[in-house]
């Protein structure tokens, strides 16, 4: 018995030395062949005019979510007749990140990578932490169509963290389809009953008393995830503080926490958890389709999300006549314009890629005005572009159309991404934040608690940062 | 070739494949998530760092991580105590009593256990729907609204509101285990105890308990590991860890840490963590009733 036993572990060891052998040699092999690889392929396409590639298939890897895999499969088609000999490879999944880990662990990544979703960002997060990016800035400095690239793209954009994550002007996230976040109403409502939209947050209270009249609750929100709050605290951030303050909120400094705009920003949270029918009752246990079907059954007269919320939402029930309105989010001051959150999903070419010439090509492909629209034909999204939502009006449903004309027609759209923690930190600073509103809403917990718990995590995180990068 | 070597040939050639596939997928992993806990690693693609034994001395300054584990720890005695009482009780109630609806309750108690997590872990967060929930309209219905609350929202009833729903899925389980042990048990047995006037109660105690102790013994390390692993796809679907982490498991913890984190090798640190614990507690339970048994 005992021999048997000593047995399996030697051939359980053996096994595992050789697996383990083989992992290592590969991983070597691999990290060389694509630096040496990528600087004759780029003076190559350089000196034939760019339509020529030392190699000519490409690996793409995108997330399959709502905006689904055609517009890929026939953007594909259309850059392959337009390059003749190429050849793209599409991958595309929900689960995008499970897929391609497990490659990019190996050091063999996909050339080009659009991913999405919050079950996939981690791995973007993580690429970056790493380091493991290519710098795509020059790719905005060309020529497009006449003029730079950069200038195409909406303002913001490309100088925003989550362009250009290392806050050293170089763009490493390239911009794709983009959504507007805010507060969403029921129109139908609205103008029947002949209420005016709230500008301002005391307007906004004040129509406490409206919704207990029409049978509903002021407010509510998606309880199990109370990150959609940040479609309304961002904003709010910006509107008190302005950009300073969100700089110090976006970079983690623990003194936000002490800071008026803190007080201020949290007291309107504070003001939903404590007014007598402002948070409809049993939010706090509802998740996202529970919370958002109760407010299109006319529960509540508000509820935060995002330009996707028609097509999420297309085979709930609803209360008669129901109609998507979109409020953005509403000011501290009278006379100040109505404010709402941008997020921009992002695309990417991993630094050890094996064909990043074609896959930037490719990349630029995208922001033809051909691309443009056959996203919105396909996809039914709006990409980053000046002009876009014009470009592509006929696909779009109306709702979604009116959101990102107010953007055009002077919503402040605001957006941000945190700094990187250190590297193995425990803390995430969107879980910190946003978690602990959960015991706001039950009142279980005072803002001033509240703030000094976040003045506490905020410190340990800096803490860290400074240990973490003198190691480095 | 004599005759015996070639059957152990034989015997050799037939049990490889299932032995490579084994430490393939069990022992090579296992030893990984070891190897791993030691690293500073992100998951991607940079080259994990050793550190130690650093990310184990993280864990105990790590406030949500002594949560998860408070948490883990109150599913871990709730649970399956909770569990194995009902089933015994319900086991020997279906066996011992001359209900002729037997065989309806049996398969309506198993029912459960058949459905998968994800399926129980929906329905009952409708159950515990604060408005349109059976929980709170039945508490409505009978007058009671001031008891009703949204359970599944407020920190000091979540671990209660997921712990009855993970009784509900295994009782019916453990039920059927425990109906095969006591069928085992000879009729005559009882029949003796109640010549001598033995009450139900008195040969529940002295039979039905003494006859089914190893199974019990079994039970109770099946259901312990049996929390571990449930509570991850309860707490997932059914609270997301929250209000404020209060309903935050272990294994929900590991997965964030491991894939919203990217901090792999904390989170093996944590893996580890799990099995050891569930290996002492299993010894532990093993040896204490042991000792019973005598």
């Amino acid at each position: 018995m005992k021999q048997r036993k000593w047995l399996t572990t030697v051939a359980a060891s053996v096994v595992a030395v050789s697996v383990l052998a083989g992992c290592g040699s590969n991983n070597d092999s691999k990290g060389a062949s694509p630096s040496a690889s990528a600087n004759p392929s780029a003076s190559s396409s350089a000196s034939e005019g760019g339509k020529q590639f030392e190699n000519m298939e490409l690996n793409v890897a995108v997330f399959q979510g709502g905006y689904g895999r055609e517009y890929w499969d026939s953007i594909a088609d259309e850059f392959m007749k337009d390059y003749p000999g190429t050849k793209i490879n599409i991958t595309a999944s929900p689960k995008i990140a499970e897929l391609v880990r497990p490659k990019i662990v190996a050091g063999n990544p996909p050339d080009f990578m659009y991913v999405a979703g919050s079950d996939n960002m981690p791995i973007i997060d993580g690429l970056i932490k790493d380091k493991a990016l290519l710098d795509l800035t020059d790719i905005f400095n060309e020529a497009s169509e006449g003029a730079p690239l950069k200038d195409k793209i909406l303002p913001g954009v490309l100088e925003s963290r989550s362009s250009s994550p290392y806050g050293d002007g170089k763009v490493y996230l390239a911009p794709y389809n983009f959504d507007v976040m805010g507060l969403w109403y029921n129109k139908k409502l609205f103008d029947d009953k002949g209420i005016a939209l709230p500008t301002t947050w005391d307007e906004f209270f004040a129509l406490g008393a409206t919704a207990k009249d029409n049978g509903r609750s002021l407010f509510t929100y998606q309880g199990l995830y109370p990150g959609y709050l940040e479609e309304m605290i961002v904003p709010a951030i910006f509107n008190v503080g302005g950009q300073e303050a969100l700089d110090q909120f976006y970079n983690l400094d623990p003194e936000f926490w002490k800071s008026e705009t803190f007080t201020k920003v949290w007291g309107f949270l504070d003001k939903i958890a404590n007014e007598d029918n402002a948070l409809m009752k049993g939010t706090i246990a509802l998740n996202h389709t529970q919370a958002q079907t109760a407010f299109m059954q006319g529960k509540a007269m508000f509820i935060p999300n995002g330009t996707w919320f028609e097509d999420e939402m297309k085979d709930s029930p609803r209360e008669e006549g129901f109609q998507f309105g979109f409020l953005g989010v509403p000011s501290f001051e009278t006379g100040k314009p109505m404010m709402a959150l941008t997020d921009v999903q992002r695309l990417v070419i991993p630094a050890k890629a094996k064909n990043p010439e074609l896959a930037k090509e490719f990349l630029k492909y995208l922001y033809t005005e051909k691309g443009v629209k056959l996203n919105g034909e396909k996809a039914k999204g709006i990409m980053a572009v000046k002009g876009a939502p014009d470009l592509v009006k006929e696909f779009i449903p109306e709702s979604t159309y009116n959101v990102y004309k107010a953007v055009d027609n002077g919503i402040v759209t605001v957006n941000g991404k945190f700094i990187s923690v250190a590297k193995g930190s425990k803390y995430n600073p969107s879980d910190d934040i946003y978690k602990p509103i959960s015991s706001l809403m039950n009142k279980q917990m005072t803002v001033a608690e509240y703030g000094d718990k976040l003045y506490g995590i905020f410190t340990n995180i800096q803490k860290e940062l400074k240990e973490n990068g003198a190691q480095e | 070739m004599n005759m015996k070597t070639k059957r152990g040939f034989f015997i050799a050639a037939c049990l490889l494949p299932g032995l490579a596939f084994f430490l393939l997928f069990k022992v090579y992993p296992t030893i990984q998530i070891f190897q791993k806990s030691l690293y500073l690693w992100t998951g991607v693609s940079d080259e994990p760092k050793f550190i130690g034994l650093q990310n184990f001395v993280d864990m105990f300054h790590d406030d949500v991580f002594l949560l998860a584990l408070r948490n883990t720890g109150f599913l871990m005695l709730i649970v399956p105590v909770v569990t194995l009482l009902l089933a015994l009780v319900n086991a020997s109630l279906l066996t011992q009593s001359k209900l002729k609806e037997k065989g309806l309750y049996r398969t309506v108690f198993f029912f459960p256990s058949i459905l998968s997590f994800v399926v129980i872990a929906i329905l009952w967060s409708f159950i515990y729907h604060p408005t349109i929930g059976f929980v709170n309209s039945g508490l409505e219905l009978l007058g009671l609204d001031n008891l009703a609350m949204s359970w599944l929202g407020d920190e000091r009833t979540v671990l209660w509101a997921l712990a009855v729903t993970m009784i509900w899925q295994a009782a019916g389980y453990y039920m059927v285990m425990y109906m095969a042990g006591i069928d085992g048990i000879s009729p005559e047995l009882y029949e003796a105890a109640s010549l001598d006037g033995a009450t139900r109660i008195q040969q529940f105690f002295y039979i039905t308990i003494p006859m089914l102790w190893e199974i019990i013994r079994i039970t109770i390390v099946f259901s312990i590991n049996g929390v571990l692993s449930i509570s991850f796809i309860i707490v997932s679907v059914m609270t997301a860890g929250g209000p404020d982490r209060h309903s935050e498991v272990l294994m929900t913890y590991l997965y964030g840490q491991a894939f919203t984190n990217s901090n792999f090798g904390y989170a093996m640190a944590i893996g580890v963590f799990i099995f050891i614990i569930s290996m002492l507690l299993a010894l532990i339970s093993n040896k204490l009733t042991d000792k019973e048994a005598h």
